[in-house]
């Protein structure tokens, strides 16, 4: 499946090659104040020279992708160790749970807080892993009406992030807004709804050609009859408020106090709508449920592989091949679907750590505004980063599809590229007191820039003017 | 760690043998003034209705009893259907599309698909986005109709993608150029002090595996900042593209048809504008939803024939619809329809012999487990308009030829 993706054929794969190398030799160096510049120890695939080798570099490398950029502060401490110590460190990190907003029913105050969140949580990892479920286990807010389940999704996604896939799987098969966004919640006996057992194996698990129609349908069987329910903090199910239109604020009131207590709500088999008769699932026939669905699919030996290449396109390289894919996807199965275990291994991979990997990776739009505040050492930019979101086509909860965000090459097009120029003048305007920005060639860009970058820092006036230099580069959109 | 110069050597043959990366747009040079190079002043624009239309409910079989038994609660009531003959007629939202087609300005096709399709969203918007169901093709079939047949000189406008933020891929291809628009307002580099000169100039000779994809989006963003500004004087919309007493919000599809109306009339390079209305993924409470989107497409859809008509535009311009599927004949439990195949799709334009076309797929004779089986290869829908429209050639596309279906107008 190719979404977004553009395939070169080999003859243009080489024709790309042969004009980076070109594109190299017009680099510029020396900008870097701080004494730290890095000696390119080669040049990447695409033509920049890599200062990956250099210690500091590679923390920088991992930071970009393991988190949202950093501050000066963060890179410094970040650099003080190892480079296999500083991946410990970050995939052992414990989530930071997103606090409770004024009024968890709005999803707009839950989207700013995830902002605000990203932008200043120390568990930088788990934020970010939580943003990329957010990608592949998506949906929409629209199906969160006046209920928490934007919230409630965001900080399950937080918890199950670094645990197994198995758990988090069943999680998700269980949690409210995705089972209204793929209509989990429809199905009975009689008329099985197919949307969620279609994407469970198409997009989340095994992928195309791995599973057939029959498969699709008897999957929908066993999902048949969940419904959403409340539970209190200890787990028992408590009746829901009734939603009086006449009075809405009293309503949400009941839901926050609710929230506010530990209750949630989740998915919950309704016998009497549940198909208990046999089905035949890839092979395997019983009365299946939901949890043996998910285990049938973990058992194929196309879900490891599926899994770890979505997990290596977003965090290592644009187009991993089969080998890096199967190498750390065999880790991957051996941990029983460890999520830390699949994330260490990852990047870990020559794969990720080869120079020529240097800048393979574009921002997403999210990771972009998010990596500029923490540039400009945190203001708040919440507000601004959600407004500006839709010109860049990532409206947190409302992907374009079901398939979730595009990726890397996805997210260029002149529009976008205008928004992302206009979210710098944004952020910078708002900044109170702008870090020093030749220090900033250093921090954020390696000290690695090309022409035309230099020539605009050189060329700017003041500090905004190097800062939109540095923000609005090229340089700045990759990791 | 450190790299051995023996490490970086594998790694990156690696990388090049693998195609790492990404941005084949190939650099035509600086940009050609007016319609050097353009093919032809014919325009063509693309309406896709992304989630999977319900193609039964749009153009209804209202006559045949085998409808009313499969859709007990989603189905159309027969009394409210537009008649189009005593077999079917059009969902009671598309008003406007109804008085347009008794003007004889639409051909409605119907039974449109493909032999074995697929249910996934993914695999089917493949298969129309590179009009390939062995989804092997590389550049989507309107990037290549851009890049090497209606365009020599690589203008920015001559494709378009309107009120949307991403680029389609049935126009990605590797030597074509695309501007995405999403408004005139947001089309520009805002702050001043200089910043409008600058941020082209920070993209004139990007290095790396984007490099020549980051270049050529912003010189193409430039170029449109330009042109737009200039277009902004000359044209005013003919028409009312917002539906009365609704949030501008839901008038999306009113607002890129506004400016799809617009780049047609103000800038000559313009060929194949694309504009997209998504939310048709009807898998539960369906009448309410489906209806409101048919509403939307019916009022912007109008609306967009009446302004350039007015202009003057009218004779160069056909616009088709499209959707990745139909949808399963049998309605679902939750008041709602699963994925299924064939569906009819909608031609528009003064150029376009309006009239039905193609055979309504029978609702009792199936495919895999009651579905619809096409009468129409949507590829022959891509032969008409690449060769009777566009004037090009269909088979350097397809691959193959098709039936021709005679919708267009021969002068």
């Amino acid at each position: 499946m190719k979404l977004t993706g553009i395939r070169l054929s080999r003859r243009q794969a080489i024709g790309v090659a042969a004009g980076g190398a070109l594109g190299a030799v017009a680099l510029h160096y020396g900008l870097d104040e701080t004494g730290s510049r890095p000696k390119a120890a080669a040049v990447s695939a695409g033509g920049w020279p890599s200062p990956l080798g250099d210690q500091r570099a590679m923390a920088a490398h991992l930071l970009r992708r393991a988190g949202f950029g950093y501050t000066k502060a963060d890179l410094d401490e970040a650099a003080s160790i190892s480079y296999d110590d500083l991946v410990d460190k970050l995939v052992t990190q414990q989530p930071d749970p997103l606090a409770v907003p004024a009024d968890a029913t709005n999803h707009n105050l839950v989207v700013r807080a995830w902002y605000a969140h990203m932008a200043t949580t120390h568990a930088q990892f788990p934020e970010r892993m939580t943003l990329f479920w957010h990608g592949v286990l998506t949906s929409d807010y629209r199906k969160a009406a006046r209920l928490p389940f934007v919230f409630q999704q965001n900080n399950l996604y937080r918890s199950a992030a670094l645990t197994d896939l198995r758990s988090l799987l069943s999680s998700v098969t269980h949690d409210p807004l995705m089972m209204r966004y793929l209509n989990l919640d429809a199905g009975t006996a009689a008329a099985p709804n197919e949307n969620y057992a279609r994407e469970l194996m198409e997009l989340f698990t095994l992928g195309p050609g791995n599973y057939s129609e029959s498969d699709v349908r008897e999957g929908a069987r066993a999902l048949s009859g969940l419904r959403i329910g409340l539970f209190d903090s200890g787990g028992s199910r408590i009746p829901a408020p009734r939603y009086d239109k006449s009075n809405p604020q009293s309503y949400a009131d009941q839901i926050n106090a609710l929230v506010a207590s530990g209750a949630r709500f989740r998915g919950t088999v309704v016998a009497r709508l549940h198909d208990s008769g046999g089905k035949t699932l890839l092979g395997k026939t019983g009365n299946l449920g939901a949890d043996d669905v998910i285990d049938i699919l973990l058992a194929q030996s196309a879900c490891a592989p599926f899994v770890t290449r979505r997990a290596m396109t977003f965090f290592a390289t644009p187009n991993p091949s089969d080998a890096d894919v199967n190498d750390v996807a065999s880790q991957f199965r051996n941990s029983r679907y460890d999520l830390r275990t699949l994330m260490r291994a990852i990047f870990r991979s020559r794969v990720f750590t080869s120079p020529a990997n240097y800048r393979s990776l574009m921002r997403s739009p999210t990771d972009y505004m998010v990596a500029s505040t923490r540039a400009l050492n945190r203001p708040q930019l919440a507000v601004a980063a959600a407004k500006a979101a839709a010109g860049m086509d990532q409206v947190l909860y409302d992907p374009p599809n079901v398939a979730g965000w595009p990726s890397n090459a996805g997210w260029v097009n002149s529009t976008s590229m205008l928004a992302r120029i206009n979210f710098a003048t944004t952020a910078i305007t708002q900044t109170a007191a702008l870090p020093d920005p030749k220090t900033g060639v250093g921090t954020q860009l390696d000290g690695v820039l090309g022409r035309d970058t230099a020539a605009a820092f050189k060329a700017a006036g003041n500090d905004a003017d190097r800062w939109f230099a540095l923000l609005a580069s090229p340089e700045f959109q990759l990791k | 760690m450190t790299v051995s110069r023996r490490d970086f050597l594998s790694s990156g043959l690696v990388g090049v043998a693998s195609g790492v990366i990404v941005p084949p747009i190939l650099a035509k040079g600086v940009f050609a003034a007016g319609v050097d190079g353009i093919h032809n002043d014919r325009v063509l624009v693309v309406v896709q209705l992304a989630g999977g239309n319900d193609g039964l409910n749009t153009v209804v079989p209202y006559a045949d009893p085998a409808y009313a038994t499969a859709r007990p609660t989603v189905g159309v009531r027969p009394e409210t259907v537009l008649h189009i003959d005593s077999n079917v007629g059009l969902n009671p939202a598309l008003k406007n599309l109804k008085s347009l087609y008794d003007g004889g300005s639409v051909a409605i096709v119907q039974g449109v698909g493909y032999d074995n399709p697929t249910y996934s969203h993914f695999e089917n918007l493949y298969v129309w986005e590179y009009a390939d169901p062995k989804r092997a093709q590389t550049d989507g079939w309107l990037g290549q109709m851009l890049g090497s047949q209606l365009d020599s000189q690589g203008h920015p406008l001559a494709g378009c993608a309107l009120g949307e933020v991403s680029t389609p891929p049935e126009l990605r291809a590797s030597n074509a150029i695309v501007s995405v628009i999403q408004s005139i307002d947001a089309y520009t580099v805002r702050g001043g002090g200089g910043r409008q000169a600058t941020a082209p100039a920070l993209y004139r000779s990007t290095p790396g595996i984007y490099g020549t994809l980051f270049d050529q989006a912003l010189s193409t963003a430039e170029y449109g900042m330009k042109t737009l500004s200039l277009g902004a004087t000359t044209y005013k919309p003919a028409a009312q593209y917002t539906v009365a007493g609704t949030a501008p919000a839901a008038n999306t599809l009113g607002s890129a048809m506004q400016l799809t109306a617009q780049m047609i009339v103000t800038e000559p390079s313009v060929k194949i504008c694309h504009v997209v209305l998504g939310g048709f993924d009807t898998h539960q409470a369906e009448s309410a939803r489906q209806s409101a989107l048919l509403s939307e497409l019916d009022a912007a859809l109008s609306a967009f024939m009446q302004d350039i008509a007015a202009h003057g535009q009218a004779d160069r311009v056909v616009l088709m619809t499209w959707s990745e599927f139909g949808r399963r004949i049998a309605e679902n439990g939750s008041q709602g329809t699963d994925h299924g195949a064939a569906a009819p799709l909608f031609i528009i334009g003064k150029p376009v012999k309006g009239g039905l076309y193609g055979e309504q797929p029978s609702l009792t004779s199936t495919i895999d487990g009651g579905n619809l089986k096409y009468t129409v290869d949507f590829r022959s829908v891509y032969q008409t308009l690449i060769r009777d429209w566009l004037q090009g050639d269909p088979q350097s596309v397809l691959g193959a030829s098709y039936p021709e279906l005679p919708v267009i107008k021969q002068a």
